[in-house]
Formats: C-alpha cells, sequence, structure tokens
C-alpha cells in the first residue's frame, strides 16, 4: 500500500509538470471556476442572511395622530392582541418617542429641546407571528382613525426575497456552465497526459502493472490540478478578505459578525472540496475511458 | 556472461537431422503453454490463428517461424492475455486464460517476461531505472528494488552501463536491457517477439547466447524469429506458422523444411 500511494503521487507530481503549461491552464479555469463560485455563495448568502434577519425583526410601525386619545390608544391594544396573527404589542407615546430619539441621537438632542413641542408622533410597535401577515394587520390599521400612516415594510421584504431569488437562479446557472466546463477540461488535460505516456502505460502492463498502478497516478494528478486550484483560490479570498468584510458589513449591516466569520470557513470547505471533487472526478471519467479495453 | 559474441561457427551443434516433436506433451514433463483447437477471428472476418494445437513443455526452447503475417505475433498477443482465442483453450501454467479474471491479469503477466524487436524502453530513464520500473509500477517494496535490479544487470552484463540512457547504448545493450527488465519479475516462460529483428548478426547472437543461458536457467523460452542462421544453428525445436496454422513442429530442425 504504501509503494503504491508513494508510487502514485510521485507519478502525479511528475505528470503535472511534465506537461506544465495544460496542468497550468487547467488550473487557472479552476480557479476561475472557484472564485465565481465563492463569489456567488457569498452573495447568496450574505443576502439570505439580511432577509431572515430582516423577516425575523419585521414589525408593524403604525403611527398615531396627535389627535388620538387614551381610549382610542386603549380600544386599539386589546383589538390588536386580539387578532391571532400578532405576537406582542408595545405602545409607544409621544414622550417616549422623544426620549427614544434622543438616547438613539445625542447629537441633535439639544436641537430638539428648542423646539417648542414634542414633533414626534406616537406609535404602535406590532411583532407578528409570521412576516407574511403583514398585509391584514397593516389594512386593520389603515381603516383607524386614530392611526396617521402605517410604515410599508412589506416592499422591503418582497423586494430582498426577489433579488436573492434572481441571485441564485442565475448563479446557478452560471456555476453549472462554468463547473462543466471545468470538468471538460480537466478530462482533456488527463487525457493528454494519459496519451502522452501511452508508451508507459503498454510497458506497465506487459511487465504486469494493476490497473490501480495505471490509473491512479493520473487521478491523483487530476485531484492536484484541483487542489493547487483551490488553494490558489482560497489565498485570493483571504487577500480580499479585509476589503471585502467591510464592504459587506456596511452592506449588511444588520448582519451578526460571526455569521461572516461562519460564512469564511464554510466557504474555504466548500472551494476546496468542489475543486478537489471536480478534479477527481474528471481524471476518473477521462482514465475510465482510456484504459476500459 | 562472456561479452564476446560467438557466432554461429560455436553454436551448440546438433543432429541435423529433425523429428517430429512427439505429440503427447506428457512425454517431455509438464507442459507449461497449452493450445488447443485456438482460432482468431478479427473482427474484419480475417482469421490470423485456425485450429492451432501446441504443447511446450517447461524448460523447453522454441522458435516460432513463418512468413510476415503467419500468426506469430496474434499467438504472442493470445499468450499474454493481450486478446482472448475467438475459439479454442489457451492453457498458460495450468490456467484457462478464457477464465481468468480481468484483475488476475496483471499477476499472470509478472510470471512472463517479454521482449520485442523494438525494445520499448523509456527514453528518459537509465538502465537501471527502466529495469526498476518494471518493479516499482507492481508495488515492489523500495528495499527490494536495488538488488533484484543489480542481480539482472549482473546477468545480461550491464552492470556497468547502469546509469546510460538508452539513446547513449548500442542497440544489442538496448535489447539486453529490455532482457533484465523482462527477467527482474523472476518470470517462468520468456517470450521473444523477433528480438533480433533490428540487430547485426553478432550482436543477434549475443541476444541469443543470453536467451540460452535463460533457458539453462530453467525458464522455457518462446522466441518468434525470421533469423534463418540462427535457428538452423541451433538446432532446437522449431514451431512453423503459415497463413494461421500449425505446418510444422519438429526438434532439432533447421529454418527451413528440409524434408
Amino acid at each position: 500500500m504504501i509503494p503504491f500511494i508513494a508510487f502514485s503521487l510521485k507519478r502525479a507530481w511528475q505528470g503535472f509538470w511534465r506537461n506544465s503549461l495544460m496542468s497550468l491552464a487547467a488550473t487557472a479555469s479552476m480557479v476561475l471556476m472557484l472564485t465565481l463560485l465563492s463569489g456567488v455563495v457569498i452573495l447568496y448568502l450574505g443576502l439570505s442572511a439580511t432577509l431572515t434577519y430582516v423577516q425575523g425583526e419585521v414589525q408593524v410601525v403604525a403611527y398615531l395622530n396627535d389627535s388620538a386619545t387614551s381610549q382610542d390608544v386603549s380600544r386599539l391594544t386589546a383589538d390588536l392582541q386580539a387578532m391571532p396573527q400578532v405576537k406582542a404589542v408595545t405602545y409607544v407615546s409621544k414622550d417616549q418617542a422623544l426620549k427614544d430619539f434622543q438616547k438613539r441621537e445625542p447629537g441633535v438632542a439639544t436641537l430638539v429641546e428648542s423646539l417648542p413641542d414634542n414633533p414626534l408622533p406616537a406609535s404602535f410597535n406590532i411583532s407578528l407571528r409570521d412576516p407574511s401577515d403583514y398585509i391584514d394587520v397593516a389594512t386593520y390599521l389603515r381603516d383607524q382613525s386614530a392611526v396617521d400612516s402605517v410604515q410599508d415594510i412589506a416592499k422591503t421584504v418582497s423586494q430582498m426575497s426577489s433579488v436573492i431569488n434572481v441571485v441564485s437562479t442565475v448563479g446557478v446557472v452560471v456555476l453549472v456552465i462554468v463547473g462543466l466546463t471545468t470538468l471538460f477540461i480537466i478530462v482533456n488535460t488527463i487525457r493528454l497526459a494519459v496519451v502522452a505516456r501511452a508508451e508507459e502505460i503498454e510497458i506497465m502492463r506487459l511487465v504486469g502493472a494493476s490497473d490501480a498502478f495505471i490509473r491512479w497516478p493520473f487521478v491523483f494528478e487530476g485531484a492536484f490540478v484541483g487542489l493547487l486550484g483551490a488553494l490558489i483560490t482560497i489565498g485570493l479570498l483571504l487577500l480580499v478578505q479585509a476589503p471585502l468584510a467591510s464592504l459587506l458589513s456596511s452592506f449588511f449591516n444588520v448582519l451578526p459578525v460571526q455569521a461572516t466569520a461562519m460564512v469564511g470557513q464554510n466557504v474555504a470547505l466548500m472551494v476546496l472540496g468542489t475543486g478537489v471533487g471536480i478534479g477527481f472526478v474528471g481524471s476518473y471519467l477521462s482514465v475510465r475511458s482510456y484504459l476500459k479495453r | 556472461m562472456s561479452s564476446v559474441p560467438s557466432g554461429p561457427e560455436n553454436a551448440p551443434r546438433r543432429p541435423a537431422v529433425a523429428r517430429p516433436h512427439p505429440t503427447d506433451p506428457a512425454a517431455d514433463g509438464t507442459p507449461i503453454i497449452v493450445l488447443r483447437g485456438v482460432t482468431k477471428t478479427y473482427a474484419n472476418g480475417k482469421s490470423a490463428l485456425r485450429d492451432v494445437n501446441l504443447s511446450v513443455p517447461e524448460g523447453d526452447f522454441v522458435f516460432l517461424v513463418g512468413p510476415s503475417g503467419a500468426g506469430k505475433s496474434t499467438m504472442i498477443r493470445l499468450l499474454i492475455r493481450e486478446e482472448l482465442a475467438t475459439r479454442g483453450k489457451i492453457i498458460l501454467e495450468g490456467h484457462d486464460l478464457a477464465r481468468l479474471k480481468r484483475r488476475d491479469v496483471p499477476r499472470m503477466r509478472r510470471r512472463i517476461g517479454i521482449v520485442f524487436q523494438d525494445f520499448k524502453l523509456l527514453p528518459n530513464k537509465s538502465v537501471r531505472d527502466n529495469v526498476a520500473f518494471a518493479l516499482e509500477v507492481t508495488g515492489t517494496p523500495r528495499s527490494l528494488i536495488k538488488p533484484a535490479v543489480d542481480r539482472v544487470l549482473r546477468v545480461v552484463g550491464l552492470s556497468g552501463q547502469a546509469d546510460q540512457r538508452p539513446s547513449e547504448l548500442s542497440g544489442g545493450e538496448q535489447q539486453r536491457t529490455a532482457i533484465a527488465r523482462a527477467l527482474v519479475h523472476d518470470p517462468n516462460l520468456f517470450i521473444a517477439d523477433e528480438p533480433t529483428g533490428n540487430l547485426d548478426p553478432l550482436i543477434s547472437w549475443e541476444i541469443i547466447q543470453l536467451l540460452l543461458r535463460i533457458n539453462e536457467m530453467g525458464v522455457t523460452v518462446l522466441m518468434a524469429t525470421h533469423n534463418a542462421e540462427v535457428v538452423t544453428a541451433l538446432r532446437k525445436r522449431v514451431v512453423g506458422l503459415e497463413d494461421g496454422r500449425v505446418v510444422r513442429d519438429e526438434t532439432g530442425a533447421a529454418y527451413h523444411r528440409e524434408d
């Protein structure tokens, strides 16, 4: 077993450098594919994490008229709490809204104090059991005379999920095309390596080498192209990680920090697995069809 | 062995009268090769071998002669199971080749040493590495390779040229490298397909002497050849093929039929 592995790895290494131009071209296309793959996956993961977060945080915010009475408030609270779609209702009075604002924006707090009266409306913050029930609650609130306006967050949510759908569809199509191209390039590269070694393969057969000794060096060579491509891709990702991370955190600023760390590790593992996998499968297919006789 | 080539004049002398080879294999010991009614027909309808019967006892030295296209190379391809017979049975060391599993073929090949007219050496490897290659690709542990290679290089008289590449060697030395590679697995059967076809007469005798010596070590030798001088001088068993049929099988015979 040890002579077999040592022999196969040595031959794979020699084979890679024997036709270095072909091997490096195959590695380059592998890098291209894996970079695209990680780009699409990072974008997809970022967007869907954001969507999940936003959906979890969906609140219907209804602003009340300044003329709303305390009877209006308690009636609305009772009605809302009676609705099965509603999880929780919080009433924020005008005074509370002002305090919250001053806490959130200390820089302009003094400016607010100079105003003749409180410009902020009172509001209901309503958490929903299921974000898709938004419409029912919003429709009910809009019919109430005490309600001035209802913040329209539904549009944002549906726009985001359609963006994610487009990204994942286009991404999958692009990945399939690039993946098949890369597989094809690997099959051809290894086929050329096999043909270049036809003489050696003939001798190996004559002296009684088993099929494994003939086949696995080429499979390892293909897997090596994938491994090298994956390592280069991970290197590139590490180089762009810092600027990318700051871009992402400003873009998806609601994302919890630990999620991005998870993304980094998972993407690296995925790049490694896909690269080695495609190299392995491509060269296996290539060698198998050649030696089957 | 001495590297001084021997000419036909000092080749072993045998009775000049050829006699038919005994058809009963048991008379000469256990046969290492048995062909029974072997026919090989290719997809294009051409028959390369027709109803061939042959029995080669262990330790025999057999010349396979006949014009080009008579079926000599086909017989060799069948013997090493590069191809399967269309009809008939080929039994090698008691194993029916048609029933040998695909994964058992490599093990069987290691029992056979084979050399060709065109040597089939790897040009970018030294003599030593060419011979070691046969052991490397069959999973021999590294520690066993060097002594085995040194031993066969001594047998063929190439210890001094071990680090040279095939391009730096004469034709005879290249064929001796190929013979060393074929011997390194300690085969029971040695098949040579036109081994002297690319060599001048003097060097050819050197190679024949080496094959005789391998035969003396107890290895059965089957040599396909057009070299009339060598065949006639040695008076060994001669199997003649013509148009895919065995037309003669004589012991102590000449290249051409003498009756």
